[in-house]
């Protein structure tokens, strides 16, 4: 593959590299190569090893440049260039070190189409890993669909899974180590034995609904751990649709039409473990904090400098979540 | 069931879906008929040559000891060039790799191929001969296989001298070179010449007549197709290709006898002219007692394993050779 790539340098690096890279991931495609195949051409074509994960599909591929799959990796160098890959928040690199070759982005964007297609072509197994986390996490399933639903899921059957509610309602489930994908909104279950999926499924949902937004708006975590939440968990079991708000929420409610930063400023305050560390937090002038404490504690109608205060605060917000996703 | 020759030969298989884009990056310099056209093929190769490796990157970091011997040519003939690359400070007696290189009888020289018989040859701690033989039409049949003979019996005579265990030497090379290793054996056996340990035949060069099912379906497709083959096959034979009049030693699918020869590995694509007569010749040795390992790889083109080294069918093609030639040479 020497020859072939010489002769993309040797070529014209604006047009005619660019046409040769369009051509050839085209032709990948129109003859319906696979996964590895794409992220191959794409390491040979740019002379360097390029990766190829997403999460979501349980999809890790890594190729030298001299075709030989490596080692995949979990995520990529930030320095890298990359391609957002998929519906599924895929990422599909070059691990490119030093100066960028004029071609790095043509191939990652040809290459990107390209695996998107193939994905987008192979959803039916896409939905075939979704009935079998669905088996798992189901209470009713047989020991024996579920061991089938492990294997297919390349999960051990032996060792600590945990199930995870992604926000919008996918399900997954995490090995032991895996973390949820950066800056997906998610629900972490309690983490147990394949068996106990579905408990650690419901912990999940439980947690997910302790999960905020992160804007201000809707200040707070974007990823809550069951093992983590405590007693907040038997609160948030304890909420349901029929639950009557407590006045606090209402308070919250009025308090947030006032200003812009009150939720924001609320939820720091409520996090931290002094005002000084709030306004740190906030990126805003200690004086300024008290100010804004000043204001919102005669909206709510309770002091915030005491730890009561301060936990009647975290209630008030936590409740407010749970209301929201009932 | 019809008898396979009566069937109608269908559309060409189709190539494997990765070696497609290379197959037309290829075809751009080397199209499928490229060798009609001997000395433009001649130009292009030259070309490719001067921008290859020189001789002291097979010596691969001092791995070789890489040195050209001029040895005896056929009787009446000039001396013929070997170029050896013998493991460096091997203590056993190491197997030998005897090496005719490709470019359908016509082009070509003594470094075409010799990086993957270099592979091979680290594979099993070995060394490689690579011989230097007199292309067609310039030198037609005998010439070049007697050149390959010639140098093989000076190879099997002098390997004590060399380092070499005289009893695992194997003959191989791919395209034309397979064809002459295929031949090399026919000889060896027949002249009661070198005891070889095996041949590897990879998409070898074997029927002058090109006529098989696969060279009418793969003509005007992938690399050295019916054209080029009818181009190489007459640079050989001139007027006698095809006709009743052509040795075995020239094209061995016109071996009647197949019996008794050393263990053979035959490669092949079967998107390429060879895929027939290369499958009918590992046949051929079965039918007569032989062994053979053959494999036809699913949408190859002829020589995909060289120009499409980095494909997951090309390293499948090349693990499997290793893994026969560590088996062979093993025990």
């Amino acid at each position: 593959m020497k020859d072939l790539t010489v002769r993309l340098d040797a070529l014209d690096p604006q047009a005619g590299a660019a046409l040769r890279v369009i051509a050839y991931f085209d032709e990948l495609v129109a003859h319906g190569a696979g996964l590895q195949a794409i992220v191959r051409a794409a390491a040979v074509l740019g002379a360097a090893p390029a990766g190829l994960v997403d999460e979501a599909r349980r999809v890790r591929v890594r190729v030298g440049p001299d075709g030989v799959p490596g080692e995949p990796l979990a995520s990529p160098d930030p320095a890298w260039p990359r391609a957002s890959v998929g519906s599924g928040g895929g990422v599909l690199w070059l691990e490119r070190a030093g100066q960028a070759r004029p071609v790095d982005a043509m191939i990652l964007e040809r290459a990107g189409a390209a695996v998107t297609a193939v994905l987008d072509r192979t959803r039916g197994r896409a939905s075939a890993d979704a009935a079998s986390v669905e088996t798992l996490l189901d209470p009713a399933a047989a020991p024996q669909a579920r061991a089938v639903a492990a294997r297919r899921l390349r999960l051990p059957e032996r060792g600590r899974l945990r199930a995870v509610a992604f926000h919008g309602g996918r399900p997954g489930v995490l090995k032991e180590g895996e973390a949820v994908p950066e800056g997906m909104r998610a629900g972490i279950g309690t983490a147990g034995p394949l068996a106990e999926l579905p408990a650690s499924w419901e912990s999940a949902r439980l947690a997910l609904r302790l999960t905020a937004g992160g804007g201000p708006d809707d200040p707070g975590p974007r990823v809550v751990a069951a093992d983590e939440a405590g007693g907040l968990l038997v609160l948030a079991r304890a909420v349901t649709a029929e639950t009557p708000r407590v006045p606090d929420v209402g308070a919250l409610d009025r308090a947030a039409l006032a200003a812009p930063w009150m939720l924001a400023t609320l939820d720091a305050v409520a996090a931290a473990s002094s005002h000084r560390a709030a306004a740190t937090a906030l990126l805003i002038h200690h004086s300024t904090l008290q100010e804004r404490v000043t204001q919102a504690e005669k909206l709510l109608g309770w002091p915030l400098g005491t730890a009561a205060g301060r936990l009647r605060l975290s209630l008030a917000l936590a409740l407010r979540r749970l209301h929201q996703t009932p | 069931m019809p008898h396979v020759e009566t069937s109608p030969v269908g559309p060409p298989p189709p190539f494997d879906p990765e070696l497609v884009p290379v197959l037309k990056v290829i075809n751009e310099v080397v199209p499928p008929d490229a060798f009609a056209d001997l000395a433009k093929a001649r130009e292009t190769a030259a070309a490719k040559a001067a921008a290859g490796p020189g001789l002291a990157e097979f010596a691969r970091d001092g791995a070789f000891t890489v040195e050209e011997r001029r040895v005896p040519g056929p009787e009446g003939a000039p001396d013929v060039a070997l170029l050896l690359c013998l493991p460096t400070g091997a203590v056993e007696p190491f197997p030998l790799l005897y090496h005719a290189h490709g470019g359908g009888m016509i082009l070509g020289d003594y470094t075409v191929g010799l990086p993957d018989a270099l592979d091979l040859a680290q594979e099993v701690g070995g060394g490689v001969v690579s011989v230097e033989y007199r292309l067609a039409p310039e030198t037609p049949h005998p010439g070049p296989v007697e050149d390959c003979y010639a140098g093989l019996v000076w190879t099997a005579e002098h390997a004590e001298e060399l380092g070499a265990d005289p009893s695992r030497i194997v003959v191989g090379g791919g395209s034309a070179g397979g064809g002459l290793a295929a031949a090399l054996a026919l000889l060896a056996r027949d002249r009661g010449g070198p005891s070889l340990a095996g041949q590897l035949l990879l998409c070898p060069m074997l029927d002058d007549r090109n006529d098989t099912p696969s060279a009418v379906q793969m003509a005007g497709l992938g690399v050295w197709d019916r054209t080029s083959n009818h181009a190489g096959w007459t640079a050989l034979l001139g007027d006698a290709r095809g006709t009743e009049d052509v040795s075995p030693y020239a094209a061995p699918a016109r071996a009647t006898d197949l019996a008794n020869l050393p263990p053979a590995f035959v490669d092949v694509g079967s998107a390429e002219t060879f895929r027939d007569e290369d499958v009918a010749y590992a046949t051929g040795i079965w039918r007569a007692g032989g062994q053979a390992e053959l494999h036809v790889w699913p949408g190859g083109f002829h020589g995909f394993d060289l120009m499409a080294p980095h494909t997951a069918l090309a390293r499948e093609a090349r693990a499997a050779r290793a893994r026969w030639l560590r088996r062979l040479l093993g025990g």
